[in-house]
């Protein structure tokens, strides 16, 4: 167990952190039901929830149902105020009490406890995942780090349970480097495991973009030093407080890359539906730009040029497909147009995780395959680089297609297949790109609603679970 | 929203608040911590890290602090910004759970 011993500064990462500044934000922040209900926020949001659904709410106070206990409720006034004019934002950050209707999930959804060899840190193959932040400026209601936001008890490897707890950067870096050196004394495998060495870290949470700049700075910084690569950051500030891409955030990032120019930066953003980032008429229409395109938020749009216009950084966006946010085929076309028009390439859409209360949220797989693809016709070939991802124990696995002619004499195939390809597991790189297919079963949502009629498994993402071919069930 | 420092922390300030504010949000007196309020982002982290038990939601906060709320909008924005953990008061022990204490609090 590597020690919690704070991380020693070298002399360059505190001449770096020297010359950083934290600027000052107003986020105007509501968090807790309670204040709707006593009318304790400001005049315009006082409608937001209507008398209705603030008793339905607080009817499940302290029950089993209650909404504020899954997922702490808060809100930025930027976000509330695009929202006013667009439904599915509200429905991204307004509770409602069909989350709990069925409470049935996973408490650790991708077995992450299984991969993590410190706390806060996810080690899954080239990739490590860190928690720095256990909060984000507003709380998506879908989100599948519920048990971190919520502080919830987590089932621990050991049998003891305790809230999954942040990051600290000595732990992480000492084991970064005994990771790395282990690989490197070994011929570019690591002895035990055969994974290569580190080199990519992402920043995660809750959203590391809450975080002070001189906070973000120690990460990256820390980060460089142990030998990582590429640092990512993902976030979904760019929706709720686009105003944090200040010219203080921007000149720590310029110092950092001074110091450490090999360093990239690969911003992870969060766009669910383009009402997020785009303006609207009254008729709530976009608005066309004449000089191209359509009229995004002045400060979103400021915040993604800012960082696109710095070859060291990139920026990706994911977004999970959910239930009346964003299962809209028009919707996804206009954001993937829109983003990557603007210097944002588009890299996973995902279907929604087995979390506690997934069946509130999740659209069927098959669903969410036909969504994407409707989505992406009539888009150029460049925008339509995402693909549809759902998280498998076993690591990140495509929906690669969805038929709908039977496949004569495959039992289980009748009313066509669909296709999963394991694009990158957990574990190590040699399960690449193999492939399960499964009969169709439109209502499913998620891998086990596929047990009965799995025809080819050479992914093994089932038979790691016993789980065999129907045609091999039927021979024995 | 906002997280506010109450009575209990004055001639202790302990600082703990300071090291895990993701948001360096505290601010400094001689002898007593506020919250900025608008800084903020009620991440919860410091209510249980401080040793006196001085940090509240603003919506679990005790009607008897009631009146800490405004001030520690209003030190907050007098008082310079904190962001390194230090040493205790020198007789924070004694001191911790003491009844009055608003009447030592020096600006």
């Amino acid at each position: 167990m590597p020690s919690t011993a704070k991380h020693i500064r070298s002399p360059r990462e505190e001449a770096f952190l020297a010359q950083v500044t934290n600027g000052k934000y107003d986020r105007q922040i509501i968090s807790d039901i309670t204040k709707f209900a006593t009318g304790d926020v400001p005049q315009d949001m006082q409608n937001f929830y209507s008398r209705e659904e603030l008793d339905d709410i607080l009817s499940l106070k302290g029950t089993d149902r209650d909404l504020q206990a899954r997922m702490p409720i808060k809100m930025t006034r930027h976000y509330f105020e695009q929202a006013q004019n667009s439904r599915p934002m509200q429905v991204l950050v307004k509770a409602s009490p069909r989350e709990t209707l069925d409470l049935s999930g996973a408490e650790d959804p991708g077995k992450q406890l299984t991969y993590s060899p410190c706390e806060g840190l996810i080690h899954k193959y080239e990739l490590g995942l860190l928690y720095v932040a256990a909060t984000c400026s507003a709380h998506c209601r879908f989100c599948y780090r519920e048990e971190l936001i919520g502080r919830k008890e987590i089932l621990r490897e050991d049998g003891t349970t305790a809230p999954k707890g942040l990051a600290q950067l000595g732990e992480v870096s000492r084991y970064i480097k005994e990771h790395n050196r282990l690989v490197a004394d070994n011929g570019g495998r690591h002895p035990e495991t055969g994974r290569e060495r580190l080199r990519e870290i992402l920043l995660s949470g809750g959203d590391p973009m809450v975080l002070g700049n001189k906070n973000i700075a120690g990460w990256l910084a820390g980060l460089a030093e142990a030998g990582i690569e590429n640092i990512r950051i993902g976030t979904k500030e760019l929706a709720f407080y686009p105003e944090r891409f200040d010219p203080t955030f921007f000149a720590m990032l310029d110092a950092f890359h001074e110091v450490y120019p090999e360093v990239n930066l690969r911003m992870m953003v969060h766009f669910n539906h383009p009402d997020e980032f785009l303006r609207k008429a009254p008729d709530g229409s976009y608005i066309d730009n004449p000089k191209g395109g359509l009229e995004w938020i002045p400060a979103t749009r400021r915040a993604v040029k800012e960082l696109a216009r710095r070859d060291w950084i990139s920026i990706d966006n994911q977004s999970p497909i959910i239930r009346d946010i964003n299962d809209d085929p028009d919707a996804l076309r206009i954001m993937q147009r829109e983003t990557r028009r603007n210097g944002i390439e588009n890299h996973y859409f995902f279907c929604g995780r087995d979390i506690v209360g997934y069946k509130a949220f999740n659209v069927p797989i098959e669903r969410a395959w036909h969504i994407l693809n409707e989505s992406q016709k009539g888009l150029s070939g460049v925008e339509a680089h995402a693909r549809l991802s759902i998280t498998h124990y076993k690591g990140k696995t495509e929906v690669a297609a969805v038929t709908n002619e039977p496949m004569p004499g495959v039992r289980g195939a009748e009313n066509g297949v669909l296709i999963f390809k394991l694009l990158r597991s957990a574990a190590d790189a040699s399960e690449r790109c193999k492939v399960t297919i499964v009969g169709r079963n439109p209502d499913a949502i998620w891998f086990n609603d596929y047990d009965d009629r799995v025809i080819f498994d050479e992914a093994g993402l089932y038979s790691m679970y016993g789980v065999k071919p129907a045609f091999l069930e039927a021979a024995e | 929203m906002t997280y506010v420092v109450t009575e209990n922390c004055i001639r202790c300030k302990y600082t703990d608040c300071v090291d895990v504010c993701p948001v360096d949000c505290f601010y400094e007196g001689p002898n007593f911590l506020v919250i900025h309020p608008d800084e903020c982002i009620d991440c919860d982290a410091c209510v249980p890290a401080c040793p006196a038990k001085a940090i509240y939601r603003d919506t679990d906060l005790p009607d008897a602090m009631a009146h800490f709320l405004g001030l520690n909008e209003e030190l907050s924005r007098i008082w310079p910004n904190i962001t390194d953990q230090r040493d205790p008061l020198p007789d924070a022990a004694s001191w911790d759970g003491a009844e009055g204490k608003l009447a030592h609090l020096e600006r």
